[in-house]
């Protein structure tokens, strides 16, 4: 297969930016898309050029660090799927493909398809986790969960912090990422005494980032590698309300 | 910790006016075309219902609630988009709709537009029928020939295309915005989402549609005196 690619490159975060023109020849339709990449940058290093420079670690859909935006989708056409779990047999030869990085003013450029997505990480620091000692192992029976609400947790944990939701909504907003950590922490026991807390605290953070507002057309849930359903944004707002008439 | 801002200047606050405002103004337009369905009764059925509602000394009161709701959408929404639009300042080359789940529609794309003409239409509407442009018509048995009023501007062809523009408009507006407030307001449960997203577009295309046919009834079957 070969491909034609149209690929961001931007020197540095407040260089300009523009799109580039590739080929990537001998794709085999086995490849992940992450892979196609390599090798077309074991291609430029050859020539001496600069490799695209593009974010990836664990390449099994698990870490959250690969972020690509193909073709205007976050993450690429396949639903529920990383990018480094993408193939190139969902690609047709001759195809041209466009490569963005994700957008957003919280998360501003490094270099090429680079991001730096470290708000994230100072939502999750303003009360994304429990600090309480919940002490030793003591029996799982001990304390009963009921099972739709430890699935709902679960599934909230799933989210892996990739920031697509932020990269697919047309507010760059980060609601989906947010309601996700707010759902599976206030739905856990230990979640609970900083449940109000947390909430506030997050949502002040996520608003002085610059991430903006959510008008509900779902193409977060859409583009979700986990398919973090945005009824957790509903959760969210609910905790919300909760939070601020309780003090 | 103490929040930094008031409750509804957070972008889930402000999501939480927009929603409430967005579903008082719906049932408000609920009511508004039931009375309006009486103009098929005829004059004197529509003239006695739009005098007992005048006549009503808290009616005063209700317009400055209703004026109040609009007011509170409009300064929220605009603000809100105005924020949105600095959050991604650089845009993509090439940007599409993911497909799969998403609730993304040509009206939910366009909701500042629709608004704005809403607001638009607003003075238009008021003008034509609060104050008739200045011209208003006696009914014998008291308070104004609304009927009259009606049938009078409707006569008019290039008031009957603007008036149909303005309910396809409100039903864009609310393909995506009578369910969307539901969302806004933290009702998202699955079995109730499942009723929620067909009802809210069977509430605009009810809407729309009902003044849209009154608007047509009055055009061509209206009895000018
Ligand atoms: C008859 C008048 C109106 C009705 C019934 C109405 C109703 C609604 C509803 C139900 C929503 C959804 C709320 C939500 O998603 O939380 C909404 C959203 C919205 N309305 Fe209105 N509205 C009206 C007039 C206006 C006007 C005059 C504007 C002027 C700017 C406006 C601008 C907007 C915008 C921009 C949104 C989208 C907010 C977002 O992205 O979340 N609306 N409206
Ligand atoms: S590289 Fe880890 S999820 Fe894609």
């Amino acid at each position: 297969m070969r491909l034609n690619l149209k690929i961001w490159r931007q020197a540095g975060p407040t260089a300009p930016g523009r799109l580039e023109d590739y080929t990537a020849d001998s794709v085999s339709p086995d490849m992940s898309f992450l892979e196609m990449l390599d090798v077309v940058n074991e291609g430029l290093i050859v020539k001496g050029k600069d490799a695209i420079a593009f974010d990836s670690d664990c390449r099994e859909g698990i870490c959250g660090t690969c972020s690509l935006v193909i073709d205007g989708v976050a993450h690429g056409p396949d639903r529920g799927t990383t990018v480094c779990q993408l193939h190139m047999r969902r690609f047709k030869d001759g195809e041209t493909v466009t490569i963005e990085p994700w957008r957003a003013k919280a998360f501003p450029v490094v270099k090429d398809l680079v991001v730096d997505r470290s708000a994230f990480d100072r939502i999750i620091a303003a009360g994304g986790f429990v600090s309480i000692n919940a002490g030793g192992a003591q029996d799982a029976n001990n304390i009963l969960i009921p099972k739709d609400v430890c699935d709902a947790a679960m599934d909230s944990a799933a989210c892996i912090g990739c920031g697509a939701c932020v990269a697919a909504c047309k507010n760059a907003s980060a609601h989906l990422f947010m309601s996700a950590k707010i759902s599976h922490l206030s739905l856990l026991p230990q979640g609970q005494q900083e449940r109000y807390t947390r909430v506030t605290a997050m949502i002040d953070q996520a608003d002085s980032e610059g991430f903006g507002s959510c008008s509900n057309e779902g193409e977060c849930e859409a583009v979700c590698p986990k398919e973090i359903p945005i009824s957790n944004i509903a959760r969210m707002t609910r905790e919300y309300v909760m939070a601020r008439l309780s003090k | 910790m103490a929040p930094r801002t008031g409750i509804f200047s957070s972008s889930v606050g402000t999501k939480i006016l927009i929603g409430l405002t967005g579903v008082l103004l719906v049932v408000y337009l609920l009511i508004h075309i039931a009375g309006n369905m009486v103009v098929f009764l005829g004059p004197a059925a529509f003239n006695t219902y739009a005098f007992t509602l005048e006549s009503n000394p808290l009616l005063p009161l209700v317009e400055l609630v209703l004026l109040s709701w609009f007011v509170i959408h409009i300064y929220k929404t605009v603000r809100n988009f105005l924020s949105n639009q600095t959050a991604r300042p650089v845009a993509y080359q090439k940007k599409k709709s993911a497909g799969h789940t998403t609730r993304k529609t040509f009206a939910s794309s366009t909701m500042i537009f629709s608004g704005l003409w809403l607001f638009a239409f607003l003075l238009v509407h008021v003008k034509a029928f609060h104050d008739g442009w200045g011209t208003q018509y006696e009914w014998p048995a008291g308070g104004r020939d609304l009927y009259r009023q009606e049938m009078e501007t409707f006569a008019n062809p290039v008031m009957v295309g603007f008036y149909i523009i303005s309910m396809l408009v409100v039903g864009s507006h609310l393909w995506h915005g009578a369910s969307s407030a539901f969302q806004s307001l933290g009702a998202d449960k699955p079995a109730w989402t499942r009723v929620i997203l067909p009802a809210g577009k069977a509430i605009a295309v009810l809407v729309a549609g009902g003044f849209i046919v009154i608007a047509l009834f009055a055009h061509f079957y209206g009895v000018r005196s």
